[in-house]
């Protein structure tokens, strides 16, 4: 009985170490910063494409002022906030940057549409190249928020499921992400509007 | 007896109704078959395998995976979206350097996609990619030439990235086993620590403590997902329950269960050995290539 009672102590002991999550937490929190680090990069990659495009379209459609101009503002509004990983703690600055990026998005999509209109802008080699590019970059954001946000579920689960939620709390303060919202997704994914 | 098999028959009809309903919600990632799934028959015999050829003496100079996928068609589902979620389940590319590369086509769609690993996406990049696309596959699709515009399309890709990586550097167990390893590492501690503990709590109240260990394999498994937990607790059961009837020397009743326990574990890693077929090496996709229609 003394050995079968010793094994199954020092088993329970080792099972409860894992289950405080101590390390767990710590590598989920740090992968939670990696996700974000990739989707903060993204939004970069694609405001740095946004000059060259717009000089292009300039190019050929010079009197769409508005569209021009609401660009190169979305662009300054976006890139204007400053991200640390430090946002990731505050809701107010994530839900600013995440509206400043929903702004840019959508100025995008009425440039593009706009494009429609110029065949020979449509045409120019320079123009599909910047385009395929600007897709290509899109689709790495969708990407990249499709991974913080799966990460990011998953961090938040641990911090509030018992008992990793005490190790979360009392050793470790770490505190609930703000993660990408469904009405933010819904914006993102609506077609820009088109005005004849 | 005949309603009985009547009933049988029914309840199949039934079940493969069900399943093929399931199926249809959403599209599949097919089973990574080869270098070249081609789901369309679209590829002549000859031209498929010279083109898989050609794929692996590409990955055995540079350890770049490339694979092909041609499908009738996608089903409704988004290009980007389901092109991805093929990549990263087929794990294309070695695991840290993520050099695959996959050449999606859905015939019905007139659409075509490149994706491109991580790694591979500072040279083949989505320019390149689209360049690829708008230049080399795209024209030869136009002009009805399907297998063409795939081979110049893959041929194109494999000169971009040829050079971007070498397989000396290429641990080979890696490239081999599309399993990740810490998955499979708590299965195996969870398998160890519950025999151990059955064993050693085995005098006695056998089965009773069978379990025990079971449960014990269970608790560890369980960290890498539960339905790996329950196969862990299974197989841990089983061994004790061979451990136990050959120990308790009753080979009498079922002579045959002491050697298959012995050539169990054999058998079990050679399931393992996927090396006959093609298998991805587990890298990674951020979305990086580009996608076009003809």
């Amino acid at each position: 009985m003394g050995k079968f009672g010793i094994t199954l102590l020092s088993l329970l002991m080792i099972a409860n170490l894992w289950g405080c999550g101590y390390n767990d937490l710590q590598g989920i929190d740090e992968d939670t910063k990696a996700a974000w680090s990739e989707v903060v990069n993204q939004y970069q990659r694609r405001a740095d494409l946004i000059p060259n495009l717009v000089a292009t379209v300039k190019g050929y459609a010079a009197h769409e002022k508005d569209t021009l101009e609401g660009v190169v503002q979305a662009r300054a509004q976006a890139t204007g906030i400053q991200v640390t990983p430090e946002t990731l703690k505050d809701p107010a600055a994530f839900e600013k940057f995440q509206q400043a990026q929903a702004g840019l998005t959508s100025a995008l999509g009425r440039l593009i549409a706009i494009a429609e209109n110029y065949p020979n802008l449509k045409a120019d080699q320079n123009f599909r190249d910047l385009q395929s590019q600007l897709e290509g970059t899109e689709n790495r954001i969708a990407v990249a928020r499709k991974r913080y946000i799966d990460r990011v579920a998953e961090y938040n689960k641990m911090v509030r499921y018992f008992p990793t939620n005490l190790t979360a709390k009392f050793l470790l303060h770490l505190d609930e992400k703000p993660n990408f919202t469904v009405a933010d997704e819904k914006t993102v994914a609506k077609p820009p509007e088109v005005k004849f | 007896m005949s309603r009985v098999w009547r009933k049988l028959a029914r309840l199949i009809v039934v079940l493969g109704v069900m399943l093929v309903a399931a199926s249809a919600l959403a599209l599949d990632v097919p089973p990574l078959t080869g270098r070249i799934v081609d789901l369309a028959h679209v590829l002549p015999a000859d031209v498929a395998a010279l083109l898989t050829s050609d794929l692996e003496t590409h990955e055995a100079k540079t350890s770049n995976q490339v694979a092909v996928l041609i499908l009738p068609s996608l089903d409704g589902e988004p290009l980007e979206s389901f092109s991805h979620r093929v990549a990263t389940t087929w794990k294309l590319g070695r695991k840290g350097t993520d050099n695959g590369v996959l050449l999606l086509i859905a015939l019905r769609e007139r659409k075509m996609r490149i994706e491109v690993g991580y790694g591979l996406e500072g040279t083949l990049t989505d320019l390149r990619s689209a360049h690829i696309i708008r230049n080399e596959i795209v024209p030869r699709f136009r002009a009805g030439d399907l297998p063409g515009g795939i081979a110049a399309g893959v041929h194109a890709i494999l000169g971009t990235i040829e050079g971007s990586y070498r397989a000396e550097e290429v641990p080979s167990a890696h490239t081999r086993t599309g399993q990740e390893p810490s998955t499979f590492q708590y299965v195996l501690v969870g398998i160890f620590v519950g025999v151990m503990a059955g064993l050693v709590l085995s005098h006695g109240l056998q089965y009773t403590r069978a379990l025990l260990g079971s449960a014990l394999a269970f608790l560890v498994a369980q960290f890498a997902s539960l339905v790996l937990g329950v196969v862990a607790a299974g197989i841990t059961a089983l061994l004790l329950w061979l451990i136990l009837q050959t120990n308790r020397g009753g080979r009498g009743r079922r002579g045959s269960w002491g050697p298959d326990f012995m050539s169990g574990p054999g058998g079990f890693g050679g399931s393992y050995s996927g090396d006959i077929g093609f298998s991805g090496g587990g890298g990674d996709f951020g979305g990086g290539g580009a996608s076009g229609d003809w």
